[in-house]
């Protein structure tokens, strides 16, 4: 128990009580979020009671410098207060006001939730190496630090050899007491017993051997017959092992297996239509539908970035900020976008090394022929994980906006180009779920 | 904690020992008598997680803990990481004090704490609690008895955490004017419909007598209309008692009612107690902050507690937390609390002044030459700088503290009056060279009297002492009468008293205060009166009944079938209804059975809207009674008539301060 608890058990109820993730791209606040950091309203966080309706109630302020006026706007209202200061239950009175509370999520789980909430399984692909990083100790090498040295192995090798070399000293001493047999006899006789003995050692052996016992056996066949040899196994059991022989031969030094780590690597080119025909609600649209993919792909990628790119007839970048407000008078030229779009990945975003996913939105219009001549070559040639499309026309098809039609029917279905339709927020989670389920795995 | 961390903080708790010594003292000339305070030094983080805890180290486990936590962490983030102080109702306090503060701050803390700490010790809202809070032991009771039933295999935690949540969604419907008692002891005091047999039974009645006088007919008159005996028998506002008494679980599974289990019921009375234990903090919040802020100004600003090179550090805390914008409680309470005494310091000079032979009510302005009367009230130089007229001061003095006074004449003794020259005072020394009327910043009080308060204050004057001359008078005048007055009003007031003796017209012209009302023309929040009497009602609506609306049992066999029946004793602010509803789902979970609230709401006409949007003005709402009932699975809503609506329906109150002729 205690505060580390509480905070997760927060967390907890905090993630039962967020919004519905697709209410929350369909019609949530984006705008509290940023890229990094997804906020998701927590629905009631605090907990209900009896009280006024805030609107009903009005309230009491205090005027900065001088009284204001009858009728003058008081913005919302707040319930000011030092919070530095709090003494014992720090609740103001009134201090439910409408504060806003959100359950905050990284991309990561953002792209998890998404996976969960559409079904969606996309696995990003690594591209660059980016660096050879150390694996598990597993392999080996006979010189290294002392800390990595194999020890278990050094035994094993030093049991074994000493396995080897062990013999039953008693059992050859015995047969230098068969009569008549001296040193070089016993040496013979040995080696054909595959006795790992050394002539030394016999020699050394027969000396201490008094000569009152040297005769013991009338041969070798008795002795064999009446002596038991016992196996090296049993020895050690019953002796266990004094030494076990290590030699530097036997030292191995384990050391890290390398594994190349491929950095997943995604470049998204947002490209947005702000010609005259894009009004606000259209506007709208695009941003519901490219800031959820933006932090989805986040999520997914180790390293993401994004390239926003403006067109009229004309295309420029600009910065994210930027990209969801702007509104220009002039025509509409798609292609205009996508050649912006291939010089940009050309020069930064190597298609070896990054995954492109390459999303435009607008509602179709174009010049003519554009689209047909121009842009579904560019889009051919442009190499990418995904090229998208996302019509947004809240009155539903306009004459001559067949941007979105001419590029599916050329593409068709099966291919890594993904056209969606978007009239309202409440297309925006399908418009969503089309463009991350076409992902062509092939590429 | 690690050696080091712990050996920073206990340098710094040694640095502390004077001031918090020395402020005590300070505290207690100027009148203070506060509980004794332990003073903890923590860090940040400790000090966010005290805060989030509500100012208690042990706190039963859950969530919202950690809610308050994240947010306070993320809040303070922002603030640039100065949470200040945090200080405990209970005896001894505690009072944490923040490791990175400069000292100028730690200084400010300790003089607003002990503030806080008088006040806890004298205010009588806090006695309701009982002599002495026990607070800590408490709470940490109530923290391991929870812990204990999470632990137990045959409760689950979110169990147990989803019943906390129910009760707290009802924390403030408890009975805060009432002292607090058990739940066993709040059930013996009141009757249930057996109680009504058990009584017949125990008055040893013949069948015949029992048959013939407490007949049908008049059991019938003690029930309500809808055929059951009602009980309570007057609407029941500590919802909690209720509850712990009578109320039961839901059983999702056989769909019944069932006896809550010993858990449930024992944290029901454990939060009921916390509730009321918090109570009158929550009551008091602008008076005590008020009277932090004020007598922290006192001794830092006024007597010199922050050091010369502190001072400026000091200042820009202070109008920090005065300065931040809305309703501030620290700024509305430090204002009262100065013209409380300011007020009393008038009223006091006025009597004197009426009392000098030629001065009347009548031709006060024109006799009385309150310029010069400002000057007569001048603390005398020697109580201005006692240090500095060592030598003249009399011991036999009543401003003077003879003891120090001695022992700063002895060349032996060290105490040390350059530093602390109010040693060398008492109380009512301090009061006059602190005299309120005549510091800068308050000159212009005295000479703002009314012609109508001269006359009430002549009115009730006992023409018993007559005075030759304005210095006669002014010399008699007591010049701790404002602080005396300051001392009473913080034993027997809270807010809502406090709001409603001293918010006075005056008060509000001077500090520029001004109603909003939501406006359906233009749909948003605009400024609807300055007037006194309307900033009034608004602030008394914000802190009567902690600023919420008051709900009541009032009958729990609803319908002869043991439903719970709550009304919400409408005062013209119509409820937050979806979230009165969210609070009946919880009410569900505590009763067991199907819950019902009779409120009134104000429907508008969508034509009326639309016809005062064009003519400027604001649509005129119908009143209208709704019963809303909540039986476990669904809502029903009924529109009720007038007459059954009576009991609940406001008489001659008015929280509305639109004026008629709008924008």
């Amino acid at each position: 128990m205690g505060r580390k608890d509480d905070l997760e058990r927060y967390r907890e109820v905090g993630e039962a009580k967020r919004q519905d993730l697709s209410e929350f791209i369909q019609y949530g606040d984006l705008g509290d979020s940023r890229p990094d950091e997804v906020k998701v309203p927590i629905k009631i966080v605090d907990l209900p009671s009896f009280v006024y309706d805030p609107r009903d109630m009005g309230g009491v302020g205090q005027g900065q410098g001088g009284t204001p006026d009858v009728g003058d706007p008081v913005g919302e209202p707040e319930e000011g207060a030092a919070d530095g200061d709090e003494d014992g239950d720090g609740e103001e009175p009134g201090e439910e006001s409408g504060e806003h509370e959100y359950y905050e999520m990284d991309p990561e789980e953002f792209a998890r939730e998404l996976d969960e909430e559409l079904g969606l399984d996309l696995d990003p692909k690594g591209k660059k190496v980016i660096e050879e990083k150390e694996g598990d100790f597993t392999d080996i090498t006979r010189s290294g630090p002392a800390s990595t040295l194999d020890f278990e192995r050094l035994f094993k090798k030093g049991l074994k050899r000493k396995l080897a070399m062990d013999f039953d000293e008693s059992y050859v001493e015995e047969a230098l007491r068969v009569e008549g047999w001296g040193p070089a006899t016993v040496f013979e006789w040995a080696r054909g017993e595959h006795v790992p003995v050394s002539r030394a050692w016999i020699d050394d052996a027969y000396e201490s051997i008094p000569r009152s016992e040297r005769s013991r056996w009338d041969s070798i066949e008795e002795m064999e017959a009446n002596v038991e040899r016992e196996p090296t196994a049993a020895r050690i059991r019953r002796d266990g092992i004094d030494q076990v022989p290590f030699r530097s031969d036997d030292e191995r030094y384990r050391y890290p297996e390398i594994i190349e780590e491929r950095e997943k690597n995604v470049v998204v080119i947002n490209i947005r239509d702000v010609s005259g025909s894009m009004r606000e609600a259209k506007r709208e649209l695009v941003e519901r539908t490219f800031t959820p993919l933006d932090w989805y792909l986040t999520g997914k990628y180790d390293n993401a970035e994004f390239v926003y790119i403006a067109h009229d007839a004309d295309a420029w970048e600009v910065e994210r900020e930027e990209f969801f407000g702007i509104r220009s008078g002039g025509g509409t030229r798609i292609s205009s976008a996508y050649e912006l779009a291939a010089e940009v990945l050309e020069a930064e975003y190597p298609w070896a090394e990054w995954n492109r996913y390459v999303f435009a939105a607008g509602d179709s219009e174009n010049s003519s022929n554009d689209t047909e001549q121009r842009v579904i070559p560019l889009m051919e040639e442009i190499p990418a994980n995904l090229h998208a499309y996302v019509e947004t026309q809240p009155s539903g098809n306009a004459i001559n906006a067949t941007h979105a039609q001419e590029i599916e029917e050329h593409f068709g279905r099966d291919s890594n180009v993904a056209v969606a339709y978007v009239q309202g927020p409440d297309d925006v989670v399908g418009a969503i779920d089309t463009v991350l389920s076409t992902e062509d795995d092939d590429t | 904690m690690s050696t080091d961390d712990r050996i920073h903080k206990q340098r710094i708790a040694d640095g502390l020992e004077e001031p918090t010594r020395e402020a005590n003292e300070l505290a207690r000339k100027l009148g203070l008598d506060p509980f004794d305070v332990n003073y903890w030094i923590v860090d940040y983080d400790e000090m966010n997680e005290l805060i989030a805890y509500g100012g208690f180290q042990q706190r039963y486990p859950h969530w919202r803990w950690g809610m308050k936590y994240d947010r306070q962490r993320k809040q303070s983030q922002f603030l640039g990481g100065k949470a200040f102080e945090i200080v405990n109702n209970d005896d001894p306090s505690n009072a944490f004090l923040q490791e990175s503060n400069e000292l100028a701050d730690q200084k400010a803390v300790i003089t607003h704490v002990e503030a806080h700490a008088d006040f806890f010790k004298n205010n009588e809202w806090f006695r309701m609690f009982g002599t002495s809070p026990e607070a800590a032991a408490m709470l940490e009771r109530h923290a391991d008895a929870i812990a204990e039933y999470m632990d137990d295999p045959e409760v689950s935690r979110e169990d147990v955490e989803e019943w906390i949540d129910h009760v707290l969604c009802l924390e403030d419907n408890i009975d805060q004017h009432q002292p607090f008692a058990t739940a066993e002891e709040w059930r013996d005091e009141s009757p249930t419909p057996d109680d009504i047999d058990e009584k017949l039974d125990e008055l040893e009645l013949s069948e015949e007598v029992r048959r013939e006088v407490f007949d049908e007919e008049w059991l019938d008159s003690v029930d309500d209309e809808e055929g059951g005996p009602t009980f309570p028998p007057s609407p029941e506002r500590d919802l909690l008692a209720f509850l712990t008494s009578h109320g039961k679980a839901y059983d999702g599974d056989s769909g019944r009612a069932i006896e809550y289990e010993e858990w449930q019921r024992e944290i029901l009375e454990l939060l009921r107690k916390e509730a009321y234990y918090f109570a009158p903090q929550k009551m008091t919040k602008v008076m005590n902050e008020g009277w932090a802020a004020y007598h922290e100004s006192r001794m830092m600003a006024d007597e010199n507690f922050a050091a010369a090179d502190e001072f400026l550090s000091y200042a820009d805390h202070m109008a920090q937390v005065l300065g931040s914008p809305g309703l501030n409680p620290y700024k509305l309470g430090f204002e009262l609390w100065q013209y409380v005494e300011n007020r009393r310091n008038r009223r006091e000079v006025i009597e004197h002044l009426l009392r000098v032979e030629g001065v009347s009510w009548r031709n006060f302005n024109d006799t009385v030459d309150l310029d010069s009367v400002l000057g007569l009230l001048e603390p005398d130089p020697v109580v201005r700088d006692p240090v500095g007229h060592l030598e003249e001061l009399d011991p036999d003095d009543p401003r003077i503290d003879g003891e120090t006074l001695a022992r700063a004449r002895d060349p032996d003794d060290d105490v040390d009056v350059e530093t602390y020259p109010w040693k060398l005072l008492t109380y009512e020394g301090l009061a006059e060279r602190h005299y309120s009327l005549v510091k800068r910043e308050h000159r212009g009080f005295l000479k703002r009297v009314t012609q109508n308060e001269l006359e009430r204050t002549a009115r009730y004057l006992f023409d018993t002492e007559r005075y030759d001359s304005v210095e006669a008078a002014i010399e008699a005048v007591d010049r701790s009468a404002g602080w005396n007055r300051m001392f009473e009003i913080r034993e027997s007031h809270n807010d809502v008293t406090f709001l409603d003796a001293f918010l006075t017209d005056e008060f509000v012209e001077n500090n520029d205060y001004f109603t909003y009302e939501y406006t359906h023309t233009t749909d948003d929040f605009r400024v609807t009166s300055t007037d006194a009497a309307d900033v009034k009602k608004k602030l008394m609506l914000r802190f009567t009944n902690f600023g919420k609306p008051t709900i009541a049992v009032k009958d729990g066999n609803f319908r002869n079938r043991n439903e719970l029946l709550l009304i919400h004793q409408y005062n013209g602010v119509q409820l937050d209804l979806t979230e009165a509803r969210q609070t009946l789902e919880r009410v569900f979970e505590l009763w067991g059975r199907p819950v019902a609230l009779k409120t009134i709401v104000k429907e508008f006409d969508e034509h009326d809207v639309e016809v005062a949007r064009r003519r400027d003005s604001e649509p005129e709402p119908t009143e209208q009674g709704k019963l809303i009932r909540f039986d476990g699975e669904r809502f029903e809503e009924e529109d009720l008539d007038d007459a059954a609506i009576e009991e609940i329906a406001a008489s001659g109150l008015d929280y509305d301060t639109k004026p008629d002729e709008w924008l």
